[in-house]
């Protein structure tokens, strides 16, 4: 999967918008969503949160965990412990990138959570090439992927996989008894 | 009598603090690490006024109003109060200072500082400074003996020290106290006091106790201590009189003491048990205040009371003074213009109250007093409030200053409640005006911002609907205070200054002419209080008890005269809300009125300034309509009440906002309340009762919630449910009679749900075998939910109440005719639960029946599964085949689920699955099918009667019969045609008993039915008996036969004639359960029907039927 597939995924994930307009409900396939009051809170998929916002017809109340003091405290523990910690969004990434990038003017302090939702990622990331890299040292046979996100997995996953796939060629060559296909 | 701890509010951020009273007691004033001053008016003030003086505050006194403060900067700093203006650097140190203190006089203020040095500094002249060196650590705390001839201090070093001022010299020392390096590892503050006046004794507060040394001898004369107490004391303050001392302790214990006596009078504890750092007493010595190490304020009241009697009398003295002048100043300042101490106001004003406060800086005018007596306010149950009619002002500053000797003169004394405070006016929706970023308005339409700060005065205008205009920015060149903001204009004013008259100016900007606003001014002297719109007009309360009536173009309209002053106003469509005080209320009471005026064509006054229902102690916080356009109120308890138009306009309260809350100090802010959907629009605010304006307040949706009895249980639940369904159903009967357009599909759902609610109360009553409550309930249900709930009761073997409640059913019916007779011409298509309204519904009737009319078609696409149930049901019921128009007509049930189904979705999968069941052939004539459907509705008594007959075996049964014979009966009626109603009647009622006549029902179905149809004892024995008498009388017809069938069954012993029932009965028991399997069906086909419903599956609806049989057997 690519980013944008992923991206993709996230944009189903709900989020309230303060309307500026009056809509009764409306019917998709993917479920019913309305009414619409200007004014009053709705939940809405995050693609149609974005179209919404983008010709101006609401304005996006950012995900409760968006918020500098929670992600502060997310990004300290994740520093501290050695393993994942448990992410409030299992996009928190790609909400923040798209809720940032076109709606920055309805969240309060955009530039530090992004600096600070950046942060958390690269110590995630850091973490994971790290459990990689003992991974393949130790020669495990499995590993457990707790709390990692969508995401995440997905950056890691081509390079992990081929870089085994290879190694295990290299292994299998040095086994002359084995090597029948190279 | 204990003192009453008041519970602990926020005050400042963590960290040290400090208190003091003001030097009428009318504030209490803070200070805290966040480096603010706080002056609140009360404990429950939500909106104190903030004085920022440095980064941390150490310590905080005040005399004379200068307030004197110990900042982080290691200056000691005088601000003026209760402007807070800075008044210039009193001294500094090299470190900071840790306590300041006032002489008696206010002359003087001695500091101690972290650099081991006190000082003593002249407020008048700061130069002129005394320098007191000696200890060897930072010193603690310092006290200025009321003869400003000594200074004792208290120190890290371990030592308590007297000084003499004049010479600079320690006179006395005492080790007593635990060294330690630093303010931060002292055990205790070991704040020092001298006893007020004659400052014989200083009190020490050493460890676990508090020590007495005499000034003249410099000995410990007497030790305060309570074995309870186990943690070190922190802080000790005289009362003003001398007599008593209190005490906080490091554990958040609270002593008081009769120093006489050596007796400890009075024992709290902190809520939460935090370090008590600060405590003052109140001047006139009814209350204490006290602070903690995090932040917290709280009060201990009615401390004088608690005390002994002489101090009682004494305290009673200082508290005539202080409601004598609470009277005084109701006389004086009554006028609401002028009652800007009214802390109880939501709107707050304490600009100007400082105005007032330097006018009446002496301290012989009553004026200042008033927020101390207001304080008192909430004591007044166990303290009554007496006046002492004939004393001078004068006595009044002085005995609040220095308490009264004396005991009590023997005045005349008033005990009684005393008046509060009128609240002052205000615009529902918005902030205090104080504020420099308030809202001046928010409603459903939109946003109203104002902005008074040094850069800009504006207006801001933000539509939540941008598409009834854009959002506009107004430069507020004239000072606009109020404004409302409706879907055609924007509506604003300004009081008026001396110069200039109150102005009111309104955008219009749905105008379609160029012009789009107007103004106008008010007369000299005339000042806007209050002011809203409607549809089409604004409307204007001013200062001289008017209303003034403009058109939304400018024209000047209707002015009438207010019985009161105006609290606020609202307007929704053509109605206008006015409240009002209707008089001076007592104890904190509000005595508000309301007036509902119909403005537009139907002009009247629908309340006649009846009161205004608030909580206990309130006063009105928001006042509004509905979405709907019902009136609804929120006091400042947070408990909401909606207009009940059906019980003789009566108030009842809906919700209570303060149940959301966690704390105490939240408050929910109200923007708006919609009664379809329940909603109350609010915005949670955390500690106040209003939001700022940034970051951007959340709206969120509060639910109602009637407070009914016992909502735990199922019962209360429901009953809680059907009336507030009922409640907030009422504004369809309003808008429909002023022609308004209404959602029909909504009344009809409502109107499902109530009766869905009340058939399973039936339900639930009847489990508790409460059958006098069944009837109760069916008296509420319509007609036809009322042979569901005769259904139910015959199923579970209630006999007495199926009959009692075919009486009922009976009744309505008649009812129900009696009704249509007097509409006469006009078929009644809808019947409606609530009486009341049912006329004004005629139109909405009207259009749902020309509607229906054109619809036919489809329902009878929908219908094709009742068709066979008609088919297998008419000849159980033996209707006369009538015209189907009018049975549909009248059928009280169909027009609710009609309106449903023709909106809803039809789900075409059902129709065909019903067809593969039906045995009817497709092809029947339309009629009957129209037939069919229309008369199903009006068939279930008839599924009773088969039920009770066959199921039950009505011969064993002798009540049985009698339910059926008259649910036949209103059946018949029903279906009857007008004329022939009455004969039929009573030729059916007789007719009943024996067979009605087969001919009736549809030949189709006639075939299908007989077959089906369990045999009675009677046939069984006909059968038998047929050729007998066949033989006896060959040329008989059926008809003859079962006539002569009849004769000699009847001759038939009584035995012989059980006989045959019984086998009857052993013959159809197949046959019933499967009767009992298509009952079920019926049943479900009901419930489909009746729910929104065509897309329901039959399973869902049984489910549906199983939530009401709590226990079916």
């Amino acid at each position: 999967m690519d980013p944008a597939e992923v991206e993709f995924l996230a944009e189903k994930e709900m989020v309230k918008i303060i309307p500026n307009f009056s809509l009764d409900k409306i019917y998709l396939i993917g479920g019913d969503l309305g009414p619409f009051n200007p004014g009053l809170p709705v939940e809405v998929p995050v693609w149609l949160a974005l179209n919404l916002k983008q010709r101006q017809k609401c304005r996006i109340v950012p995900p409760e965990w968006m918020d500098t003091d929670k992600l502060e405290e997310i990004r300290e523990q994740e520093r501290k412990l050695e393993t994942f910690t448990p992410i409030p969004s299992p996009y928190y990434m790609e909400l923040t990138k798209l809720l940032l990038n076109h709606a920055a003017d309805n969240i309060p302090k955009a530039d530090e959570i992004r600096t600070l939702v950046k942060d958390i990622w690269d110590t995630r990331v850091a973490k994971l090439r790290l459990s990689a890299d003992s991974f393949i040292s130790q020669q495990e046979a499995h590993a457990q992927l707790d709390n990692l996100t969508l995401m995440e997995i997905n950056t890691t996953r081509s390079f992990l996989l081929d870089s085994l796939n290879y190694m295990y060629k290299l292994r299998s060559n040095l086994q002359p008894g084995r090597s029948k296909d190279y | 009598m204990p003192c009453e701890r008041k519970p602990m509010r926020y005050g400042h951020s963590e960290g040290h603090t400090d208190v003091c009273f003001d030097d009428e007691g009318k504030c209490i004033v803070t200070c805290g690490s966040d480096g603010d001053v706080r002056i609140w008016e009360s404990l429950d003030d939500d909106d104190p006024k903030s004085i920022n003086v440095g980064e941390k505050v150490y310590s905080v006194a005040l005399k004379n109003g200068k307030l004197v403060t110990a900042v982080s900067n290691n200056t000691v700093q005088i601000h003026t109060f209760p402007e807070g203006d800075p008044d210039g650097i009193l001294t500094r140190f090299t470190t900071n200072a840790n306590h300041v203190a006032f002489n008696a006089s206010g002359s003087r203020v001695a500091a101690g500082s972290s650099d081991f040095l006190v000082k003593i500094v002249e407020v008048a002249d700061s130069s002129q400074q005394k320098t007191l060196r000696g200890h060897d650590a930072p010193v603690l705390s310092v006290a200025l003996d009321p003869s400003d001839e000594f200074l004792a201090s208290s120190s890290c070093d371990g030592s308590v020290t007297v000084w003499s001022i004049e010479s600079q010299t320690q006179v006395a020392q005492w080790k007593v106290l635990q060294k330690s390096s630093d303010v931060s590892n002292a055990k205790s503050l070991c704040r020092l006091a001298w006893q007020p006046r004659s400052g014989k004794l200083l009190a020490v507060p050493v460890d676990l106790t508090i020590q007495l040394y005499d000034k003249n001898t410099w000995t410990n004369v007497s030790t305060l201590s309570d074995e309870l107490i186990t943690q070190v004391f922190n802080v000790v303050v005289w009362s003003p009189c001398g007599k008593f001392l209190a005490a906080g302790t490091v554990g958040g214990n609270l002593l008081i003491w009769d120093v006489e006596a050596k007796l400890c009078i009075e024992r709290q504890k902190h809520e939460k048990g935090f370090t008590v750092c600060g405590m003052a007493w109140h001047p006139s010595g009814g209350r204490i205040a006290y602070t903690d190490t995090e932040g917290c304020l709280g009060l201990l009241e009615d401390v004088s009371s608690a005390s002994s009697t002489i101090q009682n009398t004494k305290a009673t003295a200082v508290k005539e003074t202080n409601d004598y002048d609470d009277l005084f100043d109701e006389d004086d300042d009554r006028m609401l213009d002028e009652g800007t101490t009214d802390s109880r106001s939501p709107v707050k004003k304490p600009i100007m109250d400082d105005d007032d406060d330097d006018d009446d800086l002496m301290p012989a005018t009553g004026r200042p007093r008033n927020r101390g007596s207001f304080l008192d306010d909430d004591d007044n149950s166990q303290d009554p409030g007496s006046v002492k009619l004939d004393g001078l002002p004068e006595e009044d500053g002085s005995s609040a200053v220095l308490p009264a000797v004396g005991p009590a003169v023997s005045r005349p004394i008033y005990e009684g409640p005393m008046p509060s405070q009128p609240q002052r006016a205000f615009q529902p929706g918005s902030t205090p005006v104080h504020l420099m970023h308030r809202f001046m308005m928010w409603n459903s339409v939109g946003i109203v911002r104002g902005y008074n700060d040094d850069q800009d005065n504006a207006i801001d205008v933000e539509f939540h609907d941008t598409a009834i205009h854009h959002a506009m920015h107004l430069t507020n060149s004239l000072g606009h205070t109020m404004a409302d903001l409706s879907q055609e204009a924007v509506l604003l004013a300004c009081e008026g200054t001396d110069e200039l008259a109150s102005k009111i100016q309104c955008l219009h900007f749905s105008c379609w002419d160029t012009q789009k606003d107007w103004m106008v001014d008010l007369p000299k002297g005339e000042d806007v209080r209050a002011l809203c719109l409607g549809q089409g007009w604004a409307a204007v309360a001013t200062s001289t008890l008017m209303v003034r009536l403009f058109s939304i173009g400018g024209v000047q309209k209707e002015i009438f005269s207010l019985p009161g002053a105006v609290v606020c106003m609202a307007g929704h469509g053509e109605q206008l809300l006015v409240v009002y005080h209707r008089g001076t209320g007592f104890d904190g009471d509000q005595a508000l009125g309301v007036q509902l005026l119909q403005l537009g064509r139907k002009r009247r006054q629908v309340i006649h300034g009846e009161p205004l229902p608030l909580s206990r102690k309130s006063y009105l916080a928001w006042m509004g309509f509905t979405g709907e356009g019902t009136p609804c109120c929120i006091d400042s308890e947070g408990v909401a009440r909606m207009l009940n138009r059906t019980l003789g306009n009566t108030w009842a309260p809906v919700c209570n906002t303060r149940d959301t809350c966690k704390s105490k100090s939240d408050h929910c802010w109200v923007v708006g309340v919609h009664e379809n959907p329940q909603q109350i629009r609010c915005i949670p605010c955390k500690g106040s009762r209003f939001p700022p304006t940034l970051p951007r307040p959340a709206v969120a949706v509060l639910p109602f919630n009637l407070p009914y009895c016992q909502t735990t249980t199922e019962k209360g639940q429901m009953e809680e449910q059907y009336w507030r369904s009922m409640l907030f159903h009422n504004h369809f009967g309003f808008l429909s009679s002023n022609d308004y357009e209404i959602d029909s599909e909504g009344q009809s759902q409502a109107e499902k749900e109530q009766q869905e609610l009340l058939m399973k109360m039936f339900a639930l009553s009847c489990k508790l075998e409460r059958e006098f409550r069944c009837v109760e309930l069916a008296e509420l249900m319509t007609h036809s939910v009322v042979t569901l709930a005769i259904r139910y009761a015959s199923r579970s073997r209630r006999m007495a109440l199926a009959q009692r409640l075919s009486e009922l059913a009976l009744e309505k019916a008649n009812q129900l005719q009696e009704e249509e007779q007097e509409e006469d011409d006009e078929p009644a298509y809808q019947r409606h639960t609530s009486r009341e309204y049912r006329g004004s519904n005629k139109m909405s009737s009207r259009q749902a029946e020309v509607e229906n009319g054109c619809e036919e078609e489809e329902e009878q696409e929908e219908y094709p599964q009742e068709e066979q149930m008609d088919a297998e049901e008419s000849t159980e019921t033996r209707k006369p085949c009538l015209n189907p128009f009018k049975k549909g007509g009248k059928s009280p049930e169909r027009p609710s689920p009609k309106p449903v189904s023709r909106e809803g979705r039809v789900n075409p999968f059902k129709v065909s699955g019903a067809e593969k069941s039906s045995s009817s052939p497709a092809g029947q004539p339309r009629t009957t099918n129209v037939l069919d459907s229309m008369t199903m509705a009006s068939r279930k008594p008839a599924t009773l009667s088969g039920t009770s007959k066959q199921g039950k075996a009505p011969v064993l049964k002798p009540l049985a019969p009698k339910p059926k014979s008259k649910t036949q009966a209103t059946l018949l009626q029903m279906s009857a045609s007008k004329a022939s109603r009455k004969k039929q009647e009573d030729s059916q009622s007789g007719a009943e008993k024996i067979k009605p006549v087969p001919a009736a029902t549809p030949p189709v179905s006639a075939e299908n039915i007989e077959n089906r149809k369990p045999k009675t004892g009677f046939q069984l024995w006909l059968e038998e008996n047929r050729k007998s008498i066949l033989t006896d009388n060959p040329d008989f017809e059926e008809m003859d036969i079962i006539k002569e069938g009849m004769g000699r069954f009847r001759i038939l012993s009584a035995e012989e004639r059980l006989n045959w029932t019984e086998r009857a009965k052993g013959d159809s028991d197949p046959k019933k359960r499967k009767r009992e399997d298509e009952a079920g069906q019926v049943d479900e086909r009901m419930e489909s029907d009746e729910g929104s419903a065509k897309k329901k599956k039959p399973l869902d609806a049984s489910a549906k039927l199983s939530a009401f049989a709590f226990n079916k057997e």
